[in-house]
């Protein structure tokens, strides 16, 4: 079964009396243990589009389903817990909060999810080794570099074992080495654990590292292919 | 859990000013209250006190109707019945005195006035009057050897421009209601904290005025102090059950001054103002602070609520962090407050040089201010609620931020 399955799926926003067509008709599925990525142009559509894949936008009309479950009609609660559980988000930038520190923010979705306190920080300590930032974990954000930060987020993005990790151009804000010793990093939990990785991108070099490209172009898919 | 506490007590300290300022708005509040509730407590209780120690005690006898027309047809006998009753253990001390309406005349001016005839050697046991006369340069306090002398205050005595040792006529009418006028030597001067009292009352032996009246062994009234004040209506009742006598009237000092009892009420509604004030600052600075602080921090939210946090979270947090602002401005207020009253409930605030009239209350012109237990839990509870009131709209709306809004809002 496809973890994501998008049907048909159009997105209208109104934006002061004028209707945007940012998603015209998307059919899309994603399977397990992909590491893909969905490029275009700024303004095509993308963060609509993993918006709604993560339960954080309703679409205007078509289905979005993971792992067999239509969540079209999911009310806030199963949504907020939907994203919880079953989804890591990694956004471009800012995605810490400032006053916890790096542990402490992975920690945190171990909170949401009601885990014991020794699991916590046995866990999220763990994670933080895996992405190379042992030394790092008591430092609050605003004492991490850019490249850590984007790290912290992956590990919170996976430390509750998501069904998928959601980024939305996660390398935007790095320059291209750190990016792409971050992506290095994500191909390697992609490929060791399984985890399924989607991007947004308008970066080539994450184009070029993803092993699927999505195209989109002013909201429909123009072109799909698998490396 | 941990975590939302740690959270919450370090986003109070995000923006350290402000949060310092609304802290400080609280504690200050919580300040002038409790130092304004200490203030007139204090005042309330020495003008309660004032009154009971210079003049009514806390239990009098009288014949019926002595209390509204103190005329001298109105005296009773020491019975063995009263003897008995009022030996009780819960009584501390007793003393009679008679009482009668007169005038004063020096050479220079004369005035209306009260004549207490007291017992010196009980009057010690029961009213202050000893520790106000003044001990030295002549001046003394009345004995039980003394006949035809008085007891002054130094304020009557310069109104009427007395000396010690000054013969002074008292006049006033005996049983017979004939009009008397007897010479009296002044052998001390008293000062009490009361103006009104100074001006009309002076003192004079019993036996004197038990002669000369034609009284007898009869009396105006006995007063009483007991030794718990909380129990004197308990020992009021019990009095009025054994002795038991239609013609008698045994009174509280409540029942004797129902004008002080409606001006303590008066000063302790005004604590209501204080509490309105507090209110008013809490919910003002909280509320404002934390819809600052909620707008700083909007993307941040929204990322909380993206990664799953439930907006009953959300809210709890700002509640939270609500909670430890008020708890620490209280904290520090009451911290403050307390300390403050304690120095001053021992050095005293002296009145004295702004004004005279403090002593026309009754309070005397130095105030020792002294916190009430209960108004320090008012105050708590107070803070408390008003802190939660006004967290409620920003938390509402924390909780509430759409993630998606949020997101695009750094
Ligand atoms: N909240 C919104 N209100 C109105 N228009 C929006 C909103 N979000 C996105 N759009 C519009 O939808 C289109 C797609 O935007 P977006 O998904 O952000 O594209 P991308 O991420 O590929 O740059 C754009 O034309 C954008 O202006
Ligand atoms: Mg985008």
């Amino acid at each position: 079964m496809s973890i994501i399955k998008i049907e048909n799926l159009k997105k209208t926003y109104d934006s002061n009396g004028i209707a945007v067509n940012a998603l015209r008709g998307i059919n899309l599925k994603i399977e397990n243990g992909e590491f893909s990525a969905i490029a275009g142009p700024s303004g095509s559509g993308k963060t609509t589009l993993l918006n709604i894949i993560g339960g954080l936008d309703k679409p205007t009309s078509g289905t979005i389903s993971l792992s067999g479950e239509i969540i079209n009609d999911y009310n806030p609660t199963k949504l907020s817990d939907l994203r919880l559980n079953k989804i890591g988000f990694i956004f471009q930038a800012y995605n810490l909060i400032p006053v916890l520190n790096a542990i402490e923010n992975v920690e945190y979705v171990l909170l949401l999810q009601g885990i014991g306190s020794s699991e916590r920080t046995k866990r999220a300590s763990n994670i933080l080794k895996e992405v190379g930032l042992e030394k790092e974990m008591n430092r609050k954000p605003a004492k991490l570099s850019g490249g850590q930060q984007q790290r912290v987020a992956v590990a919170r993005a996976i430390v509750s074992e998501p069904e998928i990790v959601l980024a939305d151009e996660p390398t935007a804000n790095l320059d291209q080495d750190t990016g792409s010793a971050l992506l290095d990093l994500m191909h390697e939990l992609n490929k060791k654990k399984g985890i399924t990785f989607l991007f947004s991108t308008h970066d080539v070099m994450v184009m070029d590292r993803s092993e699927r490209l999505v195209y989109l172009r002013d909201g429909i898919i123009a072109e799909d292919k698998t490396k | 859990m941990k975590i939302i506490f740690i959270m919450g007590w370090r986003n109070l300290w995000r923006n350290k000013r402000r949060s310092l300022v609304v802290i400080s708005s609280i504690s200050l509040g919580i300040f002038v209250m409790i130092f304004a509730m200490g203030f007139m407590n204090g005042f309330n209780v020495q003008m309660v006190e004032n009154t009971i120690k210079t003049s009514l005690g806390h239990i009098a006898i009288h014949r019926k109707g002595f209390q509204d027309d103190m005329k001298l047809d109105y005296n009773f006998k020491i019975t063995d019945t009263i003897l008995q009753s009022l030996n009780d253990e819960e009584i501390l001390a007793y003393a009679p005195r008679v009482k009668i309406h007169g005038m004063i005349r020096s050479s220079e001016a004369s005035g209306g006035i009260m004549i207490v005839g007291i017992d010196p050697e009980k009057e010690k046991n029961i009213s202050s009057i000893y520790d106000y006369t003044s001990k030295g340069d002549g001046s003394r306090f009345l004995t039980n050897e003394d006949e035809e002398a008085v007891l002054i205050s130094s304020s009557l005595a310069k109104k009427l421009d007395l000396m010690l040792g000054d013969k002074t006529v008292l006049m006033f009418q005996d049983k017979n209601k004939e009009i008397i006028g007897v010479g009296m030597r002044i052998v001390g001067f008293f000062t009490s904290p009361i103006d009104s009292f100074d001006k009309f009352i002076v003192f004079t032996p019993i036996k004197l005025l038990q002669n000369i009246t034609g009284l007898g062994e009869n009396i105006s009234e006995i007063t009483i102090v007991v030794k718990n004040s909380r129990k004197i209506n308990n020992i009021k009742q019990k009095l009025l059950t054994e002795i038991n006598d239609a013609d008698l009237e045994i009174l509280s000092w409540k029942d004797m001054a129902p004008f002080l009892v409606s001006a303590v009420n008066l000063f302790d509604k005004m604590m209501y103002i204080f509490f309105m004030i507090i209110f008013i600052t809490v919910i003002f600075s909280v509320a404002n602070t934390l819809i600052m602080a909620i707008m700083e921090r909007f993307h941040e939210i929204g990322v909380m609520k993206s990664i799953g946090t439930k907006p009953k979270r959300i809210f709890s947090l700002i509640m939270f962090e609500a909670f430890n602002l008020g708890i620490v401005g209280l904290a520090s207020g009451i911290i403050l407050g307390v300390i403050f009253i304690q120095i001053l409930g021992i050095i005293g605030i002296d009145f004295s040089f702004y004004m005279e009239s403090m002593r026309s209350w009754g309070s005397g012109s130095i105030i020792y201010p002294a916190v009430k237990t209960m108004d320090i839990v008012v105050a708590t509870v107070i803070v408390i609620i008003t802190t939660i009131i006004a967290a409620l709209y920003p938390a509402v709306k924390a909780a509430r931020i759409k993630p998606l809004d949020a997101l695009h809002y750094v």
